[in-house]
């Protein structure tokens, strides 16, 4: 799942390193990832997992590290099944 | 040395501010269309930027919203966009709050706002005060 995410990241996420190579709790804040970039890496994860994120995780912190996606991502997927 | 105090005539103020790149909603209008458009603003918002200058009206809205999360400087707390709203019903634009966004408002003693936006062909930007009660409690 940290692949994909990864890739994600990697073509959404318009930050100043390549995030296949940060560490998965580094900031991604700090490595350049904006809110509106955030939006642009949800929309991709929900067409990657085939999930939707709802309100309540629409927070700074889903999206402050890959550990922080994965487990968020996680959560809804197995939810949805 | 003094502490400047964040009152005005014993209101306590909040401040917000956010600038957006054009070129990234954009992109983003272009890769998810309108599930981007659905996801962040609300249909009354989508209506008033349609036509000319479609993108940066929507690039200063996103700044209005993120702004005003700023100002509620509650960063762990969810943020549902769709819950700030940018209207037009007058000259100038005004801030709505709905939802779970109202309702921490009004626990932060909002009174008032005042939201300016601004865009040029690269970047827009938005500024929001709101005057609080004084007996403010988070």
């Amino acid at each position: 799942m940290q692949d994909q995410i990864r890739t994600v990241l990697a073509a959404h996420g318009r930050m100043a390193v390549d995030p296949r190579e940060v560490d998965d709790q580094a900031d991604l804040y700090d490595l350049g990832l904006t809110s509106h970039a955030s939006v642009d890496v949800m929309l991709a994860l929900e067409d990657a997992f085939d999930i939707e994120f709802p309100d309540e995780v629409l927070k700074k912190s889903t999206f402050a590290s890959v550990r922080n996606i994965e487990q968020v991502v996680e959560g809804l997927v197995e939810s949805a099944a | 040395m003094i502490t400047v105090p964040d009152e005005v005539d014993a209101h306590r103020v909040r401040i917000g501010c956010d600038v957006q790149d054009i070129e990234h909603v954009q992109d983003s209008l272009a890769a998810f269309g309108d599930r981007y458009l659905r996801k962040i603003f609300t249909a009354s918002e989508i209506n008033d930027c349609q036509g000319r200058n479609q993108v940066h009206r929507l690039a200063a809205r996103f700044a209005a919203k993120e702004a005003v999360i700023k100002a509620f400087a509650q960063p762990t707390m969810p943020f549902p966009w769709r819950e700030i709203e940018v209207t037009r019903d007058g000259p100038l634009p005004r801030l709505r709050l709905s939802g779970t966004l109202a309702q921490r408002a009004q626990h932060q003693g909002w009174l008032s706002s005042s939201l300016s936006l601004s865009h040029a062909e690269c970047h827009a930007m938005a500024v929001v005060v709101v005057a609080c009660s004084p007996a403010e409690s988070e």
